[in-house]
C-alpha cells in the first residue's frame, strides 16, 4: 500500500492555485452530516459537507470556532462516525468500515495535532513514539525500524541522539516536529494538519511551516491544512474551503479566493486579519461583522450567516442558498454572490 | 477558537534528562527529598528489619510456651519483650507477626489493585453499558461495610492466610477501580490517545501501552495507603479470632491479650504500637508518593 | 509626569532549579491617552511585567527584586498591601486572556460589576446596578439590562470579554492593563474587541498597556510598542516607525516571518533559527546572540542596553539594522 507518485502536472497545476487536476480525489467527504447530542440539545456540527483533496494538493480549511473544521478532521480519520454521507479514501468507501478493516488505510492517512503538549504520550520516549507506527503496521524488523526513526528525526531537524528522551524534555516547536515525524513514518498519502502551528510561539511557527513545506515536496504528500489563520493558509494552500457553522460556504483556488472573495463571510474574515503593515495616520475603516456567532444549538434558518451578514435580504432568512459554481472552480453558497 | 501561543516554560529543559535508568534515579532522589516519604520509608525499613533480621534474632515458634507467663519487658534477658499470659515470647511473636502482616497486607493489596485496575480500565475505556455494569458491581461492593463483608467471607471460607488475603482483596478493590476509571475517562480523550487510534492501534495495545502507564501513578500512591488499611483489617480479623489459626499475627497477640489489658497492657500495647508504626509508615509513604508522582504528571 | 513609569524592573522567581530572572531591567513608560503594546513570546517576561505592576505575582516564589513602578509618581513596589488593593480595580484595572477563567461562574455579570463598584466607591446597590447596566451598554452588549442578569457561561466568548472590560472600567481607571485580551477569541470577534478598546480609550482618555504576542494586534491599536526578549526590552518606539524600520534583529525577524503576503505562496518563510533560551541558562552577553544572523564577538561578551530615554526609537543592540530588509536570519 505505498503512495503512488502523483501525475507530473498535478503538483505544478496545484501549486499555481489554478484548480485541481482531474483524477480520483485522494480524500473525499460526500454530503457528510455529523450530529452531537440528543433530543433538544442536538448540535449539527457538520451539515452536508462535501470536500475533496486531490493527489499532490494542499486544501486549506478555514473557519472560526464552531464551524466544524476539527470535526471534519476527526470524521475523515474515522475517529468519529458520520451520521449521513460518505468518507472515501482513494475510491474506497470507508464510511461503514469496521476498525479492523480500516487498518491498512490508516497508513495512508495521518494527522498532526494542534497541541504539542498533549499529542505525545508523556510516558514514552521519543524513539518509541516514532517506532510505534512501524510496529503497529509491522514494517521492518527492529534494526530497520531504529534506522528509520533516526533518519526521520534527522529529517525534521532533531538530533537522533535525543531518541531516548521524553517529550517533556523538548520545547513546543520540537514536540511539534516529533508529531510531524510521527505522522510521516508510514509515508502516508495525505496528512491532516489540524491547527498544526497555532499553539506555537510566533518565532517558531515559521520554522515549522517551512518544515511542512519542505516535507511536502520531499515526500510528495497532500495536506488538508486546517487553520483559523488565513495568512498561513494563504501561504500554504492550493485551494481553500471556508466553513461557517457546520457548512462550507466558499471553495476556490487560493488566488481566486483572495482576488475575489464572493461570500460575505469570507470577505469579513479577510478584512478582520490584523495587518502587519504599519498603518497610516488613520486606521482604515473595516467592515466589521456585527453580532456574535449564533449558538450551534439553534442555527439561523435559511442561510446560516444571514444574522450577521451586511447584505442580508428577506430571502436569506427563508431559503438556504445552494452551493454552486459561480466561476471556474469557485463555489459559493450565497444568493447574492 | 483561536488558541493561545502556549509554549513550554523555560524551565522545562531543566527537568529530568536521560533514559529510563536515569529517570528512575531522579525519581528516587525526589522521593527521598520528600519528608513524608522519607519518614515513611524509615519506618517501613524498621518493620522490614523486624520481619527479616528479627527472625534471625528470635527464631522459634511463637506459639511455644517458652517461659513464665506475664513477664514484663526487660524482666528477663531471655524474653526482652516479655511474655503473654500463656508464656509465649512476645519478641518472637512480634517478629513473626511482622512477616505475616506485611505478607498479607502486600499480597491482598496487589490483588485488589489488579482487580480494581482491570475493572476501572475496562469501564473507563469502553464506557456505555460495560461501564454501567461494572459500576453497579463496584457500587455493590462499596455499599456493603468493608469489614463486615471481610468477616463474613472469612467466616464462610474458613480462616487461613489464603482466605484472609482473598477476603481483604475482595473488599479493597473499589477505590482503585474508581480511580483508574476516572483516569481512563480523562486520558482516553487526550490527543496522544487519539493519535494512537489514528495509527490503527487496537484497543488492547492502546490500553496497555498508551493509557495505563499514564494512569498508574495515582494508583501507586493509593496502593501504599491501601496496604495500611489492609494491615489494619488483617489485624482486626485476627483479633476477632478469624485469622489463620496456624499463624500468629499481631492481631492474634492483641486478641490474646484482651483480658490482661489492665495489668499486663504491654501484651496489647507492643503489637499495637507495631501496627500503628507500620500503618503510619505506609500512609506517609503513600502521601509522599502522591506528592512526587502526581505533580510530575501534570507538569508541562 | 508619565502615567506609568517602570524603571529598571527586576522580577525573580525562586524555583527548585534555581533563581529565574524573569524580568531583567525593564524600562517602560505609558502616557495618558496612549496605547503601549508590550510584545513578546513566551518566556519574554511580558506577562510577568504586567502582573508585577499590580503586585499580583505568585507568592512566595515570585518577587520584585529591584526597580520601581511609578504610577503617577507613587512607587507601587513600596506600597503596603492595603494601599495596593485600593489601587487595584480602581485606578489601575486589568483584563485577562481567558474570560471564562477570570469571571466568577456563580455570580451574574451585573453582580460582578457592582462588586467592583462597591469595593471602591460609596454606592447603593441600586445605583451600582444602574451603573453596571450603563457600563454593559458602553461595551456594546445588546439588551444590557437583561444581560446583566446572565451568568458567564450563558455568554459567548466575545460577550464575556466585553463583560470583563465592563468590570475593569467600573471605577474609571486611569490605566488599563490588558493581558492578551483577544488571544482566545476568533479573528472576527478579535477585531470587534480591539475596536471597542480603542474607542473606550479615546472616550475616557485612560492609558492602555496591551500585552500581546500578536504583532498584527499591535499594528491595529497601539501607538507605541516595546518588544521583549528573555526578560529585557530589546526595542521600543512608535508603532509606525517600528514596523517600517525595525532596528533590532529579533523584531526584524518576527515581522519578516509574519509578512507572508510579501512572498510567493509556498515559498520558504524567513525564519529565526533556534529557540527561546531557558531563563535558567541565559547566554553570556546578548540573549539573542545565539539566534542572530549578525552576531559579533562583542555581542557574545556583553549585553547591550536599551538606548537613551527620550529618543523616538530605542534599541538594545550593538549593531542595529539600518534598513528594512527582510532576510532569513538563520545563524
Amino acid at each position: 500500500m505505498s503512495a503512488a507518485r502523483p501525475p507530473e502536472g498535478a503538483r505544478t497545476a496545484a501549486r499555481k492555485g489554478e484548480g485541481y487536476p482531474v483524477s480520483t480525489p485522494l480524500l473525499e467527504l460526500r454530503n457528510v452530516v455529523k450530529r452531537f447530542g440528543q433530543g433538544a440539545g442536538v448540535v449539527q456540527a457538520l451539515d452536508r459537507v462535501s470536500l475533496q483533496v486531490a493527489r499532490g494538493e494542499t486544501l486549506g480549511l478555514v473557519g472560526e470556532s464552531g464551524c466544524g473544521k476539527s470535526t471534519v478532521a476527526k470524521v475523515a480519520m474515522r475517529l468519529l462516525e458520520v451520521d449521513e454521507g460518505q468518507v472515501v479514501l482513494d475510491g474506497a468507501d470507508l464510511t461503514r468500515a469496521r476498525q479492523a478493516e480500516l487498518k491498512p488505510y490508516r497508513a495512508r492517512l495521518q494527522m498532526v495535532f494542534q497541541d504539542p503538549h498533549s499529542s505525545l504520550n508523556p510516558r514514552a520516549s521519543v524513539g518509541r513514539l516514532l517506532e510505534e507506527p512501524l510496529i503497529v503496521h509491522r514494517r521492518g524488523n527492529a534494526r530497520e525500524r531504529r534506522e528509520q526513526v533516526q533518519a526521520m528525526m534527522a529529517r525534521v531537524g532533531l538530533r537522533p541522539e535525543m531518541a531516548e528522551r521524553y517529550p517533556h524534555e523538548f520545547s513546543g516547536g520540537q514536540r511539534q516536529r516529533i508529531g510531524i515525524a510521527r505522522a510521516l513514518m508510514l509515508r502516508p498519502d495525505l496528512v491532516i494538519c489540524d491547527e498544526a502551528v497555532s499553539a506555537l510561539d510566533v518565532s517558531i511557527r515559521a520554522q515549522v511551516i517551512n518544515l511542512l513545506l519542505d516535507l511536502r515536496e520531499e515526500f510528495q504528500v497532500s495536506y488538508l491544512f486546517i487553520s483559523h489563520d488565513l495568512s498561513i493558509v494563504r501561504h500554504v494552500a492550493d485551494r481553500v474551503a471556508v466553513m461557517y457553522l457546520g457548512q462550507v460556504v466558499e471553495l476556490a483556488p487560493r488566488d481566486s479566493l483572495w482576488r475575489e472573495p464572493l461570500h460575505p463571510y469570507t470577505r469579513a474574515l479577510i478584512a478582520a486579519i490584523p495587518s502587519t503593515q504599519p498603518r497610516g495616520e488613520q486606521p482604515p475603516a473595516r467592515a466589521l461583522l456585527s453580532g456574535d456567532l449564533p449558538s450551534p444549538l439553534a442555527p439561523p434558518a435559511g442561510c446560516r450567516f444571514h444574522t450577521r451578514c451586511p447584505q442580508a435580504q428577506p430571502r436569506c432568512s427563508r431559503e438556504a442558498p445552494e452551493f454552486s459554481e459561480l466561476a471556474p472552480s469557485h463555489w459559493v453558497a450565497c444568493h447574492f454572490a | 477558537m483561536k488558541a493561545a501561543a502556549i509554549s513550554v516554560s523555560p524551565l522545562s529543559g531543566v527537568l529530568s534528562v536521560g533514559g529510563p535508568a536515569r529517570r528512575g534515579w531522579a525519581f528516587a532522589q525526589r522521593l527521598l527529598r520528600n519528608r513524608s516519604a522519607l519518614i515513611g520509608l524509615v519506618l517501613l525499613a524498621a518493620v522490614l528489619a523486624l520481619a527479616t533480621a528479627g527472625r534471625w534474632l528470635f527464631p522459634g515458634d511463637p506459639w511455644e510456651m517458652a517461659g513464665a507467663p506475664m513477664l514484663w519487658p526487660g524482666q528477663e534477658a531471655d524474653h526482652p519483650l516479655g511474655t503473654d499470659f500463656m508464656g509465649r515470647d512476645l519478641a518472637t511473636g512480634l517478629v513473626s507477626g511482622a512477616g505475616v502482616s506485611l505478607l498479607i497486607g502486600l499480597v491482598s493489596t496487589v490483588l485488589a489493585a489488579l482487580v480494581g485496575t482491570a475493572v476501572g480500565a475496562l469501564g473507563g475505556y469502553y464506557r456505555g453499558w460495560v461501564d454501567a455494569a461494572l459500576m453497579r458491581v463496584t457500587e455493590v461492593f462499596q455499599t456493603v461495610p468493608k469489614f463486615v463483608l471481610a468477616v463474613v467471607l472469612v467466616a464462610i471460607f474458613k480462616p487461613s492466610v489464603g482466605t484472609v488475603v482473598l477476603a481483604i482483596g475482595a473488599v479493597s478493590w473499589p477505590p482503585t477501580a474508581r480511580l483508574v476509571r476516572s483516569e481512563f475517562l480523562a486520558l482516553r480523550e487526550r490527543e496522544f490517545v487519539l493519535a494512537a487510534r489514528t495509527l490503527g492501534m487496537g484497543d488492547a495495545r492502546l490500553i496497555l501501552t498508551q493509557i495505563l502507564p499514564n494512569a498508574l501513578p495515582p494508583v501507586v500512591a493509593l496502593a501504599s495507603l491501601s496496604v495500611a488499611t489492609a494491615i489494619q483489617t488483617e489485624a482486626s480479623l485476627a483479633f476477632l479470632g478469624l485469622g489463620d489459626p496456624n499463624v500468629m499475627s499481631w492481631g492474634t497477640i492483641i486478641g490474646g491479650g484482651r483480658e490482661q489489658v489492665i495489668d499486663a497492657w504491654y501484651i496489647c500495647g507492643l503489637p499495637g504500637a507495631a501496627i500503628v508504626l507500620t500503618v503510619l509508615g505506609f500512609n506517609l509513604l503513600g502521601e509522599g508518593l502522591n506528592d512526587v508522582l502526581n505533580p510530575h504528571l501534570r507538569e508541562r | 509626569m508619565s502615567l506609568l513609569d517602570i524603571r529598571d524592573l527586576q522580577v525573580a522567581f525562586d524555583t527548585r532549579a534555581g533563581v529565574v530572572q524573569a524580568v531583567n531591567g525593564v524600562n517602560l513608560r505609558v502616557e495618558r491617552g496612549e496605547t503601549m503594546a508590550l510584545v513578546g513570546e513566551s518566556g519574554s517576561g511580558k506577562s510577568v511585567t504586567a502582573y508585577a505592576i499590580l503586585r499580583l505575582l505568585a507568592k512566595p516564589a515570585g518577587r520584585i527584586s529591584g526597580g520601581q513602578v511609578l504610577f503617577q509618581g507613587t512607587d507601587l513596589v513600596q506600597l503596603d498591601e492595603r494601599a495596593i488593593r485600593a489601587i487595584r480595580g480602581n485606578r489601575i484595572a486589568m483584563i485577562f486572556q481567558e474570560p471564562l477563567a477570570a469571571l466568577n461562574p456563580v455570580l451574574s455579570i451585573g453582580r460582578q460589576i457592582t462588586e467592583a463598584i462597591r469595593l471602591h466607591r460609596d454606592a447603593s446597590p441600586r445605583a451600582a446596578w444602574e451603573q453596571a447596566v450603563e457600563l454593559l451598554d458602553r461595551v456594546q452588549i445588546p439588551s444590557p439590562r437583561q444581560r446583566a442578569q446572565d451568568y458567564p457561561h450563558q455568554l459567548s466568548g466575545g460577550m464575556r470579554q466585553r463583560a470583563m472590560i465592563a468590570i475593569a472600567l467600573a471605577c474609571e481607571p486611569d490605566l488599563l492593563i490588558a493581558d492578551e485580551p483577544t488571544t482566545a477569541l476568533d479573528v472576527t470577534t478579535q477585531a470587534q474587541i480591539l475596536a471597542l478598546l480603542k474607542q473606550l480609550q479615546l472616550s475616557t482618555g485612560m492609558g492602555l498597556l496591551l500585552i500581546t504576542h500578536d504583532l498584527g494586534v499591535v499594528a491595529e491599536v497601539a501607538d507605541r510598542a516595546a518588544v521583549m526578549y528573555a526578560g529585557r526590552v530589546v526595542e521600543e518606539g512608535g508603532v509606525n516607525a517600528l514596523f517600517a524600520n525595525p532596528a533590532h534583529p529579533y523584531t526584524q525577524g518576527l515581522l519578516a516571518s509574519l509578512q507572508m503576503d510579501r512572498l510567493r505562496a509556498g515559498e520558504r518563510l524567513p525564519e529565526i533559527a533556534g529557540t527561546v533560551p531557558s531563563l535558567l541558562d541565559l547566554p553570556e552577553g546578548c540573549a539573542f546572540a545565539p539566534r542572530c544572523g549578525q552576531a559579533h564577538r562583542l555581542c557574545r561578551a556583553e549585553s547591550p542596553r536599551l538606548g537613551p530615554a527620550g529618543t523616538a526609537q530605542r534599541v538594545a543592540c550593538f549593531f542595529p539594522m539600518a534598513e528594512p530588509v527582510a532576510r532569513s536570519l538563520a545563524a
